[in-house]
């Protein structure tokens, strides 16, 4: 207990700093102003939660291949994780539009993606709640999660071209950095990163608990 | 100092939904545990019996 | 080759199977038929509009078709118990992937074939010129669709409300394969038609990285 109670202090604190940083430490953007400041929290959260579904991917695979529990463990852990990164970037994102361009959404690139990223992995979790038997749930849905993340780079691209081929006159992008906005912007994202680390671990335990009540229940029913 | 309730806004929005995932996991889990601690009573009545 | 011996009698069995009772193909027909026709209403169906909006509702119909066509797909095998014999009569579980979505595939681009006359007559869009064009993208498009969507039906075929499964589940993998599909199809809808490579390049990356991915996992899902 005491190892997650340092390891969430630890964690809190990355985030204090860096939400400090990203307010008093980072210049104010001179086309946006205050508001760019938004950034530091919308694209790292954009960035881990790729990441976080990346574990997800490797968690159905492992599961296809070597049958233990814990990769599935791992799978759902790293995909509820990411979608709540996700969830952030979505919501994140209009409120920084909205004052920057006057729009609620646009459909940018990277935001739009994102969207589509969110519903494949709603999709993933749904289908977890539709399968009752552990083993085969473990097992359609690390094929599902495999299929998905396969998906996440043809998304990405097919996205981009479509905006590249349409453009729209309203940008995400946060221009060129300058340096200390770039180490402001990396230090978010490992504060985020910790997170989605310890994120993972809880919701991985939580997932080994339950193992445990079936594994209980089953010993009660044979005494 | 305009729109800093829009940045503020969104860092708050931001660390709830970290902070609701975390806390509902807890809550989750603390669930679980209650039902080890019942399941392992009830375990350790049926051996009783069994004696 | 006993991979393309075996997929060639499944498909034998598979078309059989349809063109016995033909119902899959003309409720597929119609339904696409309604969607088109319902679709019309929402916008003004000129000519330069049809242009702008045709290709796009072209394939959202061809996608909720697929969604609602591709369920009975492994549900058949389920409710008749014979998915344990399909996987007893052949060594490789992939021969009977591979069947049923070429089967599927065929299916689908005879499907979006017979729109394509409706749709010139419909919307007065002349399409002839560009038919092998044309032809190239449904067939890619309908591959696509057919695969993600057997593989889908497998697994959707194992929950619950599969029904809704099915289409919740493929509609947001199907991203790219709409962008692309609809892009090729748009670029030779217009008055001066050009096929796309671009985008039929991305039609054949989706097509071949999921194709990919039912030969090596797809053995998992034919599991008991």
């Amino acid at each position: 207990m005491t190892r997650i109670a340092v390891a969430a202090l630890t964690v809190c604190a990355l985030i204090g700093i860096s939400t400090y940083a990203a307010f008093y430490v980072a210049p104010t953007e001179q086309t946006m102003g205050l508001v760019q400041r938004i950034f530091y929290l919308h694209a790292p959260c954009g960035m881990t939660a790729l990441f976080a579904f990346f574990v997800s991917f490797i968690g159905c695979i492992g599961y296809l291949l070597k049958r233990e529990s814990k990769w599935d463990w791992l799978a759902v852990a790293s995909a509820e994780t990411g979608m709540a990164f996700c969830t952030v970037v979505l919501l994140t994102g209009p409120i920084w539009a909205h004052p920057a361009w006057g729009v609620w959404w646009a459909w940018d690139a990277r935001l739009t993606s994102t969207l589509v990223l969110w519903l494949l992995y709603i999709s993933y979790l749904v289908l977890r709640n539709m399968v009752e038997d552990p083993n085969r749930r473990a097992q359609i849905c690390a094929f599902y999660g495999i299929f998905a993340f396969l998906d996440v780079p043809l998304v990405y691209g097919s996205i981009w071209w479509w905006r590249t081929q349409h453009p729209q006159p309203v940008v995400f992008t946060s221009g060129g950095l300058d340096p200390t906005m770039r180490k402001v912007f990396y230090l978010s994202w490992f504060a985020l990163m910790c997170l989605m680390a310890l994120l993972i671990c809880q919701r991985y335990q939580l997932e080994k608990t339950r193992e445990e009540v079936e594994v209980l229940k089953r010993e009660v029913e044979n005494a | 100092m305009k729109n800093l309730g829009s940045v503020f806004a969104a860092y708050m929005i931001g660390w709830a939904v970290f902070f609701l995932f975390s806390v509902s996991i807890a809550r989750r889990t603390r669930t679980l545990r209650e039902e080890i601690e019942r399941l392992n009573a009830r375990l350790k009545d049926l051996v009783k019996q069994g004696k | 080759m006993n991979l393309l011996a075996n997929t060639s009698a499944l498909l034998g069995k598979e078309l059989r199977t349809e063109f016995r009772s033909r119902e899959l193909l003309t409720t597929t027909i119609v339904f696409v038929l309604l969607v088109v026709v319902l679709f019309s209403f929402t916008f003004d169906p000129s000519a330069t509009e049809s242009r702008r909006f045709g290709p796009g509702l072209l394939w959202l119909a061809f996608l909720f078709a697929a969604s609602l066509m591709l369920q009975s797909c492994f549900l058949r095998e389920q409710n008749n118990d014979t998915l344990g014999a399909l996987r007893l009569a052949v060594a490789d579980p992939f021969a009977i992937f591979l069947a049923k979505l070429s089967a599927n595939t065929l299916f689908l681009f005879l499907t979006e074939l017979l729109m394509i006359p409706v749709f010139t007559v419909l919307y007065n869009v002349p399409l002839l010129a560009v038919l092998p064009q044309l032809a190239l993208v449904l067939f890619l498009g309908s591959f696509g669709l057919a695969v993600t969507g057997t593989a889908l039906s497998a697994v959707s075929a194992q929950a619950r409300m599969r029904e809704l499964m099915l289409p919740l589940l493929l509609l947001p993998l199907l991203t790219p394969l709409l962008i692309a599909s609809t892009e090729a199809t748009a670029a030779l809808f217009d008055v001066k038609p050009a096929l796309r490579w671009d985008w039929v390049a991305i039609l054949a990356a989706f097509d071949v990285v999921f194709l990919t991915a039912v030969w090596l996992f797809g053995e998992y899902l034919l599991e008991e």
